[in-house]
């Protein structure tokens, strides 16, 4: 499957909790070499997506790939997909440096993986640090970093820059264009187009559950009023089904 | 994979405090146990066989709550603080991910048990002996009652493990263990128009296990008493096993 290292294959995708249907019927494909952002109003579906792409949320129809497998089936995932979903998910009274070294325990990974993905986000200094007294940009460069430390083929992001400084959106640029730019997929959903149509080759956007445009960013921006309007145009009446959950 | 799975989870484990505060309890109660045993007054007798049983199957015994709420607030505290996501992103297939949580806590449980019985006999044996009752380790059948009470606080932790699994809520599962565990429990086995059927209940088959006996509480055999108690600990275990293999992580 070499080909299809980190090339990440929607179709069909579909959840329904309870009655409200939060992706209906999902397809598009985000391929290596190139920063796909992932965009929708609140409530679109994107975060459920992301879940259900890292099989954390179980699909009611249609698969989710990365590198021709679904999640679960990945021989090793960490190698093959990082994933952020929220600047969350931390034990409050452990350190940040514990906390990667536990999954590095978990991948069989060496343990200096933790050291290195903490100083390449930036946490070198805070790393023995409990995460309690961590702000929201930290640890969102801790879920960054977790996301790193198999060296993944392909990064998914939910939202990425939130929470960061101006410095540290700056920074997270960088990182997810030369990521992009070495050969690997990057998704990443951001509620920020301007950001967006800095960095994207390629946009995906959703609404109320529905792919409403995919497509090369130069195709779809290209008009006049760039990606703000053809976003607002194709999410207009954006009162969302249901919340996410 | 086994083996690596289990260390991330004592990695885990020994990553927060929690593990010590629980243990520094339980080696409370153990000692304080014995000292209350000994120098005020104990029935039955600390001269007698009996006697010195209770001091570890009562004293060391007690550990078997605190491991079983170690284990509940490890396994379901991945959903409060919303670690699973990270855990079964690095290991998508979650059965073996439980599995490695009921080994560790099972583990965990029998170092909690080997720790207070050691501080049991070293408060018990050199006071007694000074006092003219010499008591070995060995004699009295004492070391079958030490056996009995590692495999109960062990199966305690796998009880927690499991129930903590089933949940998903931290608090739940502390609370209901608590109140189950050292209230509702006591309660009920003193019914005595409910008969034999209280002794197959989990905390009272761990104390048939051990022959932890109190006054006007039926208890089953050992052998009973721990193949009872193995049965809930592995029915949780399996329920939890399943539940967090079906819950979605939103």
């Amino acid at each position: 499957m070499g080909d299809a290292a980190g090339r990440i294959v929607v179709s069909g995708l579909t959840k329904r909790f309870g009655r409200v249907t939060a992706v209906d019927g999902l397809s598009f494909t985000a391929g290596p070499g190139l920063v796909t952002g992932f965009l929708g109003p609140n409530g679109a579906g994107k975060t459920t997506t992301l879940r259900m792409l890292a099989g954390l949320v179980a699909p009611d129809a249609g698969r989710a790939t990365i590198s021709g497998r679904v999640y679960s089936a990945l021989a090793s995932p960490g190698r093959q997909a990082g994933v952020v979903l929220e600047a969350a998910g931390f034990h409050p009274a452990r350190t940040g440096r514990d906390h990667l070294r536990v999954y590095c325990t978990a991948c069989g990974y060496p343990l200096r993986r933790a050291d290195e993905v903490l100083e390449a986000c930036g946490l070198a200094a805070a790393g023995r640090r409990k995460v309690r007294g961590y702000s929201l940009g930290m640890r969102q460069r801790l879920a960054l970093a977790t996301a790193l430390l198999g060296d993944p083929a392909a990064l998914i992001l939910d939202e990425p820059a939130n929470g960061l400084d101006p410095e540290g959106i700056a920074w997270l640029r960088g990182l997810l264009r030369d990521y992009a730019r070495s050969g690997r997929t990057v998704l990443y959903s951001s509620h920020v187009l301007p950001e967006v149509e800095q960095l994207a080759g390629q946009v995906v956007i959703m609404h109320r559950g529905r792919l409403v445009r995919s497509g090369p960013l130069a195709e779809i921006a290209g008009g006049r009023g760039g990606l703000e309007q053809v976003f607002l145009s194709l999410t207009a009446g954006s009162a969302p089904p249901g919340s996410q959950p | 994979m086994m083996t690596r799975l289990i260390a991330a989870e004592f990695r885990k484990l020994l990553t927060t405090r929690l593990w010590l505060w629980l243990l520094l309890a339980s080696l409370a109660w153990a000692a304080g146990y014995c000292v209350l045993a000994i120098a005020v007054s104990q029935t039955p007798p600390v001269v007698t066989a009996a006697g010195q049983h209770a001091l570890f199957a009562i004293g060391a015994g007690g550990a078997g709550p605190l491991a079983a709420i170690l284990a509940a607030a490890g396994v379901a505290g991945e959903y409060r603080h919303r670690t699973a996501a990270a855990t079964f992103l690095a290991t998508p297939r979650r059965a073996p991910v439980i599995a490695a949580k009921l080994v560790t806590y099972l583990l965990a449980g029998a170092g909690y048990a080997l720790a207070c019985a050691a501080i049991s006999a070293a408060v018990a044996l050199p006071w007694l002996a000074a006092r003219g009752t010499p008591v070995s380790l060995a004699g009295n059948g004492n070391l079958a009652v030490l056996g009995a009470v590692i495999v109960s606080v062990a199966l305690f932790g796998v009880t927690g493990a499991g129930l903590g699994a089933l949940l998903g809520g931290e608090v739940i599962t502390v609370a209901g263990l608590l109140l189950y565990l050292y209230v509702a429990e006591p309660l009920i086995s003193r019914i005595t128009a409910l008969g034999s059927v209280t002794a197959y209940l989990p905390g009272v088959a761990a104390d048939g296990l051990t022959q932890a006996s109190q006054a006007g509480v039926r208890l089953l055999a050992p052998w009973q008493g721990g193949l009872v108690f193995a049965a809930w600990a592995a029915v949780l275990a399996a329920a939890g096993t399943a539940a967090v293999s079906r819950r979605d992580i939103t």
